[in-house]
């Protein structure tokens, strides 16, 4: 029983992680109507932010998950800004060809300057806190713990900030009907702009989070990033809420499919 | 001087230069080229695919591996004679691109991408996975087509695939199939209501490509001797996007100098290692940016304006290689 539970506890922060990368995708999906491709590489991003902020500047690692997701904002904001914007004119033929084509392009671009200027090999941040909680049988690293503390919040304040505030629902607005928006008075370039920002700094934040548990790689951010289609696909294209849930549900899934089914590598080929 | 024959009369010199280049350059550079004939076909195909029909699929490289595993597993495992080894492993991807197109028919854009990307990877983690009958990583040994060591008959056998499929897609779209291809991509509602059977030539367009890519397989196995599913995987496909977008996505021979043009650069700037490929990501955002038919073109079009006798003829009339927009 006790290795069932801690297959599902891992399951289940693996699950959050997946959760945070799914919700900012759905978010530049559901607004922009883009799929970013690049999505994996600004996890990566931000993963190696808060590793140097936390190696550079010596402040505590949790203050390395806000950099980094403050770092990716911005970064977010200047791409969408310089490259992807000129989707909303006409100047652009096949949009959703162009948008898609852009980000794979960042990805490319990203993933190889990663591995030139961050090197092939794996880089480990200090852990958040050392040790682990013992409860009983679970046994679960504090690391775990306040990363999946973390990715609540985080979640948790997002949903609130789409249901609560104005500016949530105005993102919330256009992702339902640009036209319409625009005619109450909603500026749809602004909340692109910020959407894909937002989106950015989330994929930056599970990276961070998710840097002291594995290590950082380049290529870290190629297999959540196709988990995270999968989750959006799953939880709806377009929903915030569907991709939290579905991605806490394929944390687990995979938690408990790698203990329990008879050949882990084949089962993963065909979820 | 019309626009037709300025750009027939480019590609003739083109290809003149690569009938005549293996007698110059060595067998390393022979065989690069060779390749380069795989990624030329690959890029043709999926430019006619993405650019003209507007069905942009991430499963073009799967079709490939399938193409050259099956034509690897006929002749290895089943001793069919080669020609039919090759000619059933096309037929098959054909037949499989068929169903995979009679699945994704009412996605687009981005829904298509991304069902597409899931399908190539499920197929190449299948082909990792069933290592009882593909070898998995340790790589499918594949038979040679000449016998010998040498590439240069690859590379002659390359480029009149290249020569015959481009020539071939480029008839298919002078017919009325091109317009109703570029009709689905501008406006699949628009299409349907003036009579075309969207359904048909969508699924048509996927199952030519889908023959192309698998041919090209083909070729890339029985050539290089040994295919691993590293073929299908994820940044191959972005190579062949950089290439079909960098050389123009709307125009086949473009697509192919694309190809070949990344391919030569990427191996001659082999001792930068991974800038290369910073590079490429750099310059395919510049060109989706700036110049969104593709660098060939826009070179083109910039060599036509130094000579405004010419330009004036020009307007008006579209291109062999076909320049919407």
């Amino acid at each position: 029983m006790s290795y069932f539970f801690l297959l599902t506890v891992n399951g289940l922060v693996i699950g959050l992680i997946y959760a945070l990368i799914a919700a900012g995708l759905t978010l530049v999906f559901s607004v922009l109507k883009v799929v970013n491709f690049g999505h994996g590489t600004l996890y990566m991003l931000g993963g190696y932010a808060s590793y140097y902020i936390i190696q550079w500047l010596g402040v505590p690692p949790l203050f390395g998950v806000i950099g980094a997701m403050i770092l990716l904002f911005v970064f977010g904001i200047v791409f969408e800004r310089l490259v992807i914007a000129p989707v909303y004119t006409d100047k652009v033929e096949r949009k959703d060809e162009y948008a898609i084509i852009v980000t794979f392009g960042l990805t490319i671009l990203l993933s190889n300057l990663g591995l030139v200027v961050f090197g092939p090999f794996a880089k480990a941040p200090p852990a958040f806190m050392a040790g682990a909680l013992i409860a009983g049988p679970l046994i679960l690293p504090y690391d775990r713990l306040i990363a999946a503390v973390v990715a609540v919040l985080l979640l948790g304040g997002l949903t609130v900030f789409l249901k609560k505030t104005s500016l949530g629902q105005a993102l919330d607005a256009v992702s339902q009907n640009r036209e319409s928006a625009a005619v109450i008075g909603i500026n749809p370039q602004r909340m692109y702009t910020i959407a894909f920002g937002l989106g950015s700094a989330l994929a930056g934040g599970a990276g961070a989070l998710i840097a002291p548990i594995f290590s950082l790689s380049p290529s870290m951010g190629e297999l959540p990033v196709v988990q995270a289609f999968i989750i959006i696909v799953i939880g709806g294209m377009g929903s915030v809420g569907g991709s939290i849930i579905g991605g806490i549900l394929l944390g687990l899934v995979q938690g408990l499919g790698v203990g329990y089914l008879p050949d882990p590598n084949r089962a993963l080929a065909y979820t | 001087m019309s626009r037709l024959s300025y750009s027939h009369a480019i590609q003739t010199v083109l290809l003149a230069i690569a009938v005549l280049l293996p007698l110059v350059i060595g067998p390393y550079w022979t065989h690069v080229g060779a390749i380069a004939w795989y990624y030329a076909l690959l890029a043709a195909s999926w430019a006619l695919l993405a650019g003209y029909a507007g069905q942009f699929s991430f499963a073009h490289m799967a079709f490939a591996a399938l193409g050259g595993y099956a034509s690897a597993l006929l002749v290895g495992r089943l001793g069919l004679p080669l020609p039919l080894a090759i000619v059933s492993a096309i037929l098959l991807a054909m037949v499989m691109g068929a169903l995979i197109a009679a699945l994704v028919l009412r996605l687009s854009g981005p829904y298509l991408a991304l069902f597409t990307l899931a399908i190539s990877e499920i197929f190449r983690l299948v082909l990792v996975a069933e290592d009882e009958i593909t070898r998995g990583m340790l790589g499918l040994e594949v038979p040679g087509f000449f016998p010998g060591s040498s590439d240069r008959p690859y590379y002659y056998l390359g480029l009149a695939l290249v020569v015959l499929s481009v020539l071939g897609m480029n008839l298919l779209l002078s017919t009325r199939v091109g317009l109703f291809l570029r009709a689905i991509r501008e406006d699949e509602g628009a299409a349907r209501t003036s009579g075309i059977d969207t359904t048909r030539y969508k699924i048509f367009v996927f199952v030519v490509t889908s023959g192309i890519a698998a041919l090209a397989g083909t070729y890339y196995g029985h050539f290089i001797g040994i295919l691993t599913p590293n073929i299908a995987i994820l940044p191959e496909m972005g190579l062949v996007i950089a290439m079909a977008v960098i050389g123009g996505i709307e125009s086949l021979p473009g697509a192919v100098i694309g190809a070949v043009v990344v391919y030569l650069l990427s191996e001659s700037l082999r001792s930068y290692g991974e800038w290369r490929f910073v590079l490429l990501g750099l310059v395919l955002i510049l060109v989706q940016r700036f110049a969104q038919n593709g660098l060939f073109p826009f070179i083109e079009k910039l060599g036509r304006k130094r000579l405004p006798s010419q330009a004036k003829v020009a307007i008006g009339k579209t291109a062999g290689g076909g320049h919407a927009g």
